[in-house]
């Protein structure tokens, strides 16, 4: 078996074994049954005490041939209002960039802890989409008010 | 059937291998406590959700448990889950949207 698939088979083990509270993580079922080690779908919940409290986003995670020596793609479905998130949905985090702070030994549950940190913490020096770095720069409170109703259309199950 | 992956990538192997045994241990936490269950395969989680509401003093409408992100039903086993030992459950509040 590859190292990719060795490796996400290890990831999805130990996340079964534990695995930080609201989140879950798991490969998606292909059409015949089984499974794809390699498209995840994922839930990341909005930390406590902070705007996002409350909503649980879904992202699809997608893994190279040449994970980990390459990062996931963690992508939003549906795409996420956020400065740092592409119109795709794709999320665009340091740590998921190969050129930056990629490193193998990055987990899928360290991946998820990044990204729920990055709701609350956007960084409006690096955008990715026009509509929420925008409202964030220009109107502070219509982006919060934006951002309660997101949490609003996206609760925990 | 037990979660296996797909044969895309070479070798075919269930998910974790493991042994099929009669009973699970099933951790249940609600971010402050954790407690370990034992359940047979085939029970109905209910039995396993109204004995840790018991001891928690938590009356069961006003919690709800999740598996792997989804809402456990009171007729879902861990055999139609696809649980394996060691599996966790989680236990959150019962919420209510708008105001």
């Amino acid at each position: 078996m590859s190292l990719c698939q060795n490796r996400l088979q290890e990831e999805r083990k130990q996340w079964r074994r534990d695995h930080p509270f609201g989140f879950f993580a798991k490969p998606v079922r292909t059409p015949q049954g089984g499974l794809d080690l390699k498209k995840w779908e994922c839930g990341v919940p909005g930390k406590d005490k902070t705007l996002w409290e409350g909503g649980l986003f879904k992202l699809e995670v997608s893994f190279p041939e040449e994970y980990p020596t390459k990062p996931p793609k963690c992508k939003f479905i549906p795409p996420l209002f956020h400065p740092n998130v592409y119109p795709s949905g794709t999320v665009c985090l340091s740590i998921l960039n190969e050129e930056e702070g990629w490193k193998p030994a990055i987990t899928i549950k360290d991946i998820l802890l990044g990204i729920q940190s990055l709701l609350d913490e956007p960084n409006p020096d690096s955008p990715a989409q026009a509509d929420a770095y925008n409202l964030f720069k220009k109107d502070r409170y219509a982006y919060e008010k934006k951002i309660k109703n997101i949490v609003r259309e996206n609760p925990a199950p | 059937m037990a979660e296996s992956p797909n044969n895309s990538g070479g070798g075919q192997k269930p998910e974790d291998a493991p042994a099929q045994t009669e009973h699970l241990n099933i951790k249940v936490t609600d971010n402050n406590n954790e407690v370990f269950f034992k359940i047979k395969r085939t029970t109905q989680l209910k039995k396993l959700m109204d004995a840790w509401c018991e001891r928690s003093g938590k009356s069961p409408a006003s919690v709800r448990f999740l598996f792997d992100g989804t809402r456990v039903g009171a007729h879902d086993s861990p055999e139609t889950l696809e649980m394996q030992d060691g599996d966790t459950l989680e236990v959150h509040q019962e919420q209510i949207g708008g105001c």
